[in-house]
């Protein structure tokens, strides 16, 4: 197993969201994302200026708009700045930060902002759904795998390096200790034959844990945002993301272990099921996670302390992502010259 | 130790073609990634071989919701991590760069495809690039946008159709000696100025023919170049920077953000004076105009000196363009991938019949949106 | 009754017959029932008979109903309004219908002019409650330099005399006119209620006279800008929102390639062509360029089926549109996960099952294709799996 080692830590330092509805006819696509990096610089206690690069996702088809990112500079304010654009679907809004981990720890960039936005009222969801299958084969087939509800909102984070936060934050630093993407194939129906392949939630964990040193997940973290698109594969994905056997998770779920005070609380934030704008979820998750540790979740904060915090995106044909984020720097793979 | 270099440590071209109706883009990519493969002999390995892949594809040419969804196979990508840098492939390099020196991964493999041809037209894509209220209303797409440019940029740099004819008429001199180029045909500057004007001043032959094509790399940190290559070719710098997005709002030929992005680029590569520094240079020329444009905007040139630089053999000076340009067709959301394909396999002495000798440092040069508001530029080197 | 949205479920039912347009319903024969739960709901039915409605409440079961339609008063009520989309209240299962829910959706328009809720009672605001309130609107940073004395005489009810003074960055409002004044205003005091609260367009009011103006004319007009707008206390701002509808739609020409290409071959022979991996033997359908385990190019093509075994399925309720043809399907229909014979165990294939089919689908089904009659090599060719009654009947 590869050890984990990054080249410099990174910390969350900003988060900001928009209301999230079926209806936002008061804002424009522009208007809608600049309202989330607003919000994400003054919960940094930053300006414009005080960013190296943005990074921008959502899905296109789903707003009919080619190339969003160059029509949304107006409002992420990437203007004169370095931007990359990168989408995985689903899980695009958990990429973002995946990316925005990457470009800072790469030592290219001091601060960038991510956003991830859907304006699902825009256009024909479930149409862009179906859109995913394959126009030969599946399409006609397929029926919206949309779950969760269809929303409107963006969602941003700021990202800073680790000599940055030596300077001071407004808030205290979240750290990203690492992250996992797990993709697979386009087809979706040999994951329902007679047997099944390990599924990519228990990849990305199993291999998460093992090179972070995490023998219990469910005894390290404290709290776990998941991206749960149903309530049904919520639960049956406990099992796989705590590398739990059998039933285990049916037990612990009866006995209360995931409610809000129990063990192992699961979406304090009411997780995807309450809302779900696409290229925003997955970032949703790591946001609500960061804001539990930062001890911000106001009506939903959880009860005891959290330190050792866990966040997942899901999209594609069962793509996943999986991170775990920390209240301190408590790990020592850091290379230093 | 944390890798301070990224290496290119292989390149691989599908060749571009105006209607490859044959093929499935799946089927080009695993052209690229066989050839990568064969190079380099690098496996997907959990422990030594490639766990990441950066994609660059686009939704709305594949389209499909989530393009990389459709090519997760022939990218190596079950169980690996993934990720799609949309429409812009050398920000596909660039990124794939800061992914290594993050320390995340060792080993990138860099994979982009799109087919112009698969759509009614490509021009009705690049509305849909325009806002929904304004832009798209009064019929802008990247062709007209440019000529508003174009007409602009002439005006400036005292540019005349027989510059432009010039730019095409050399264009296709060196795509006949580039066997992925897509127009290779030579033709005559007569041709040229006989062509058709799509949407004045621009005329048929000064716009890149619909492409099809697939291009790939293999990264490696310094580290672990070897075991792949005896040539890499080193990533110097990579920069990338967005304009305003209403057309009035920017000085079409002041090459504001190109100006940012290769000033960013040429510090990181500790480029004092990219006259002196720099040998060969690959810039996305979509339309002729363009092609001394950016040449400005990458400070080879002063402002509005584009037709002088054409007049005093700047073009051979810098080497510009040698793999034919994108005038000679490349899809657009990939152009700058196969930009950066030609510097490398350039700097590796690999480019067969159109090898330029001496070479160092080469620029390769990509833009995104209506008359450049995007630009990345990535510095190669030996 | 209890108001969702302003708007009662009774009153959308009492304004039905108002709203019915028996012309577009000469052809229909149809009763709707209603059921809306939770406070201010009830039951209701209407008959549409070749072009007559009528209306009912029900108190017992909706029974000789068509299609009935389930839900809670506040859904009902905001779908009603256009609060609430109807896919997302019929995709939460907060809105159920059983019966055709496409149907309704195509009749219900049609045949009724959409319920618009009743004008609310503008609240009544006088000018004197407008003209208290200036001082707190007032906006120093518009009228810096500024000293003047503006007198208000306001006629008729709600109305009285006032001076507004304006001097080193400061507003009053004092009772009766003061002398001397830099402008003086004299209206009925509905008109200068009714230019603040915009009801009165402020040009038209001065050039027809309604508006007497005394001393320095600019002042009179430069006024506005000192202060912040009135705004009713309690009331939210209407904007006007305005939606832009387009369809966008760029035609597409897909290759298949040689691989894909077998395999619709294959259908038109009505043959299930996989192609086998050479190293790990997993069989694929459709048939792919790689084997995305074993990252090798797949070259060898096997005839698998064309009866299998249905692993898993689920039944739709709620259909999507087909993006291709734009087309809803009918409801219900299944979607089952079959494994034909000879295919590797993991290789699931969905298929559409027949419809009348569905009560005895199970887990572990044989099936068997259904063709097109003529099949052309497209995906079209397979219309889906019916469950095998030769096996069944063993």
């Amino acid at each position: 197993m590869k050890k984990h080692a990054k080249n410099g830590n990174v910390a969350i330092i900003g988060i900001g969201q928009t209301s999230f509805s079926s209806h936002k006819e008061d804002q424009n696509q522009v208007e809608m994302v600049q309202e989330a990096v607003i919000n994400a610089l003054a919960d940094a206690g930053l300006k414009i200026g005080d960013i190296d690069c943005i990074v921008h996702g959502n899905m296109e088809l789903f707003e009919m708009q080619f190339a969003p990112d160059l029509w949304h500079s107006l409002g992420t304010g990437a203007y004169g700045k370095d931007e990359y654009r990168i989408t995985t679907g689903g899980t695009t809004g958990a990429t973002l930060v995946c990316a925005a981990d990457n470009l800072v720890a790469s030592g290219l960039y001091g601060t960038v902002l991510a956003i991830g936005m859907e304006k699902l009222q825009e256009g024909n969801t479930t149409g862009g759904i179906t859109n995913m299958a394959d126009p030969l084969w599946f399409r006609n087939l397929q029926t919206g795998a949309l779950t969760g509800t269809t929303s409107d909102g963006a969602c941003a984070m700021i990202f800073t390096s680790e000599e940055k936060v030596k300077q001071g934050t407004k808030n205290p630093p979240v750290w990203i200790r690492d992250h996992i993407q797990v993709h697979r194939e386009e087809t979706i129906p040999n994951l329902f034959g007679f047997n099944k392949p390990e599924m990519t939630h228990h990849c990305a964990a199993r291999t998460l844990f093992a090179r972070n040193g995490i023998q219990d997940p469910v005894a390290y973290f404290d709290v776990f945002e998941m991206y749960d698109p149903s309530a049904w594969w919520a639960v049956d994905w406990l099992r796989e993301f705590f590398l739990l056997k059998g039933d285990e998770h049916l037990r612990m779920l009866e006995a209360g272990d995931f409610d809000l005070d129990g063990r192992i609380p699961i979406n304090p934030s009411g997780g995807v099921i309450a809302s779900n704008p696409i290229g925003a979820t997955a970032m949703l998750r790591p946001a609500e996670a960061a804001l539990q540790i930062r001890g911000d979740a106001g009506g939903h904060q959880i009860k005891k302390e959290v330190r050792h915090a866990l966040a997942s995106g899901f999209g594609g044909t069962f793509w996943t992502v999986l991170m775990i984020l920390e209240k301190e720097l408590n790990w020592q793979e850091v290379n230093h010259d | 130790m944390a890798t301070k270099r990224v290496a290119i440590c292989a390149v691989a071209q599908h060749k571009n073609g105006s209607d490859l109706w044959h093929k499935r883009f799946q089927g080009m990519l695993l052209d690229v990634l066989e050839e990568l493969q064969a190079q380099t002999g690098f496996t997907f390995d959990e422990e030594t071989g490639v766990n990441t892949i950066v994609s660059c594809s686009d939704d709305f040419f594949d389209a499909r919701t989530i393009s990389d969804n459709g090519v997760a196979d022939v990218l190596g990508a079950q169980y690996r991590g993934e990720e799609k840098i949309a429409q812009e492939g050398l920000n596909a390099v660039g990124y794939a760069q800061a992914v290594i020196l993050s320390g995340y991964a060792d080993l990138v493999l860099v994979m982009g495809h799109c087919k112009e041809s698969q759509s009614e037209s490509r021009r009705m894509i690049a509305n849909m690039g325009f806002d929904p209220f304004y832009g798209r209303a009064v019929g802008l797409d990247n062709l007209n946008a440019a000529a508003l440019q174009a007409r602009a940029y002439m005006k400036k740099a005292g540019l005349t159709e027989e510059h432009l004819a010039g730019i095409v008429v050399r264009t296709r001199q060196f795509a006949a000696r580039n066997p992925y180029a897509n127009a290779r045909e030579i033709v005559e500057a007569g041709k040229v100025i006989a062509s058709p004007q799509l949407c004045d001043p621009i005329r048929q032959l000064h716009a890149y023919p619909v492409s099809d094509g697939a291009v790939g790399m293999l990264l490696a940190s310094e580290e672990r170049a070897a075991e792949f290559t005896d040539r890499p070719v080193w990533i110097a710098g990579f920069a990338n920077c967005m304009d305003s997005y209403f057309l009035g709002d920017r000085d079409l030929t002041a090459n504001f953000a190109l100006k940012q992005a290769a000033g960013r680029a040429y510090r990181k590569a500790g480029i004092a004076d990219p006259r002196k520094e720099i040998d060969l240079v690959e810039v996305m020329d979509a339309y002729a105009y363009q092609q001394p444009l950016w040449i400005e905007g990458l400070g080879l040139c002063g402002d509005g000196e584009g037709a002088r630089f054409l007049d005093q053999g700047g073009q051979e000076k810098y080497r510009v363009n040698l793999s034919g340009g994108m005038l000679a067709g490349n899809p657009v959301i990939i152009a700058g991938l196969y930009r950066a394909a030609e510097a490398a396999l350039q700097l590796r002495g690999e480019a067969g019949e159109r090898q330029a000798p001496d070479l160092k440092r080469a620029v390769a040069h990509s833009t995104t949106g209506a008359a450049g508001q995007f630009h990345s530029v990535l510095i190669l080197e030996r | 009754m209890t108001e969702y949205f302003g708007t009662t479920v009774a009153d959308i039912f009492a304004t039905m017959p108002k709203r019915f347009k028996p012309e577009e319903a000469k052809e229909v024969d149809i009763a709707i029932g209603y059921e809306a739960t939770g406070e201010g709901g009830g039951k209701w039915k209407a008959t549409i008979k070749h072009g007559t409605l009528k209306v009912e409440t029900v108190d017992g079961d909706l029974t000789g109903c068509k299609t009935t339609i389930h839900t809670d008063a506040e859904t009902f009520v905001g779908v009603t309004l256009g609060k609430i989309g109807a896919l997302d209240a019929l995709s939460s299962q907060k809105l159920r219908v059983a019966g055709d829910p496409k149907f309704l959706m195509l009749l219900l328009p049609k045949i009724f002019t959409p319920y618009a809720a009743p004008e609310k009672k503008p609240v009544s605001v006088t000018a004197r409650d407008i003209i208290t309130t200036i001082a707190e609107r007032f906006r120093p940073e518009k009228a810096e330099g500024v000293a003047m004395t503006i007198g208000y005489d306001l006629t008729g009810e709600g109305g009285g005399r006032w001076t507004i003074v304006i001097r080193d960055g400061k507003c009053a409002v004092r009772g009766g006119l003061a002398d001397p004044l830099t402008v003086k205003m004299t209206m009925e005091a509905k008109t200068y209620a009714g230019m603040m609260l915009g009801t009165i367009e402020a040009v038209t009011a001065f050039t027809s006279g309604q508006v007497k103006i005394e001393g320095d004319m600019a002042a009179a007009g430069a006024t506005a800008k000192f202060f912040r707008k009135y705004v009713v206390p309690g009331a939210t701002e209407a904007e006007e929102l305005i939606s832009l509808r387009v369809t966008n739609a760029i035609e597409q020409r897909f290759a298949t390639g040689p691989v894909m290409g077998h395999w619709f071959a294959g259908l038109r022979e009505k043959k299930f062509l996989a192609n086998r991996c050479p190293k790990c033997g997993r069989t694929q359908i459709p048939p792919r360029e790689i084997c995305a385990w074993c990252r090798v190019r797949v070259h060898e093509f096997v005839e698998v089926g064309p009866k299998g075994v249905v692993t898993h399925f689920d039944i739709v309720y709620f259909a999507s549109p087909d993006p291709l043809t734009g087309a809803v399907r009918d409801t219900p229909y299944a979607t089952a996960y079959v494994v034909f014979d000879g295919s590797t165990e993991r290789e699931a294939v969905t298929m559409d099952l027949k419809k009348e089919d569905i009560p005895r689908l199970k887990e572990g089904a044989r099936v068997r294709p259904v063709w097109a009659e003529v099949t052309t090599g497209s995906s079209r060719d397979l219309i889906g799996v019916a469950l095998d009654e030769q096996e069944e009947s063993l």
